[in-house]
């Protein structure tokens, strides 16, 4: 939990338990509504700005797992570049309030009925392990250490995912270079 | 502190709720989004796994989850220079009008 929001809460009065649950399952339930906006909405543009939404939730929730930088990193990349993408994606393109579900109701229940299996799956696995906290109470890794063991321990990996980095900027080029007649 | 099955549960509703979008979306752009969706999810499950295991100071779960974005960006770039040079040429993104190459 965040240190500042902790702060907060002293001056309050309210525990410290149930103000982060008061907080989180808010939080988890606008991020799945808002989910199920990006994949429902009938408006591409506004499933762009849902998905933002969503991708802000989920950083909330990195938070709550005392990743303070990705929550950073997944503010910063995916709603300040991936949606920004998006958006400009929708606007270059011309079919921006289409049907979601093309008017076929077979292909739509058929999906659900998919989509709610598997998730009935996870909740079934999830709920029949039984789950040791044994890292609960424990220091969570700082961001000192992180950036340490990226350039030490794992600095061939780091190094591979600029190259792809690299190659997927040549290639998003080549792709969207308007041919010469 | 929220028990880890909560994190699981939500992470699993992330990924069905992704896996919805790919199946019924008929626009290209939607479909990338779900797919980011879904990379959401995995990445929930990998930090939940790093905070909860038995050495969180370790870090592993969250390099991993570093990872996963950076793919996750460089594959949004790729999806999307495609839509563009596929509506460039067949003035569509609909995906079920893309289909030269079916039989």
């Amino acid at each position: 939990m965040p240190s500042g929001l902790i702060q907060l809460l002293n001056n309050t009065g309210v525990s410290h338990e149930i103000a982060a649950k008061m907080i989180f399952y808010p939080i988890a339930c606008l991020t799945l509504l808002f989910a199920i906006s990006v994949v429902t909405s009938r408006n591409i543009f506004h499933s762009a700005l849902y998905l933002a939404l969503t991708l802000i939730g989920v950083a909330c929730v990195y938070l709550y797992l005392d990743a303070e930088f990705l929550a950073i990193v997944q503010i910063l990349i995916y709603v300040g570049a991936i949606v920004t993408l998006f958006i400009f994606t929708i606007m270059l393109t011309a079919d921006i309030s289409t049907v979601p579900f093309g008017g076929i109701m077979r292909r739509t229940l058929l999906s659900a009925i998919a989509a709610i299996g598997i998730f009935f799956i996870l909740i079934k696995v999830v709920s029949k392990t039984t789950w040791q906290a044994a890292g609960a109470g424990a220091p969570s890794l700082g961001l000192p250490e992180l950036g340490r063991s990226l350039m030490t321990k794992y600095v061939l990996p780091f190094e591979v995912i600029s190259l792809i980095s690299l190659a997927a900027l040549v290639g998003a080029i080549v792709i969207g270079k308007a041919r010469k007649k | 502190m929220i028990p880890q099955s909560h994190y699981l549960i939500l992470s699993a509703a992330l990924f069905s709720i992704g896996v919805f979008g790919i199946l019924t979306r008929k626009n290209a752009i939607g479909i990338l989004m779900s797919i980011e969706l879904i990379l959401n999810a995995a990445n929930i499950n990998l930090i939940t796994f790093n905070r909860f295991s038995g050495k969180p100071a370790d870090g592993l779960g969250q390099i991993f989850a570093l990872f996963v974005i950076a793919i996750a960006a460089a594959s949004a770039v790729v999806g999307l220079g495609l839509v563009i040079a596929i509506y460039r040429n067949r003035k569509t993104i609909l995906v079920n009008k893309m289909d030269l190459m079916k039989w």
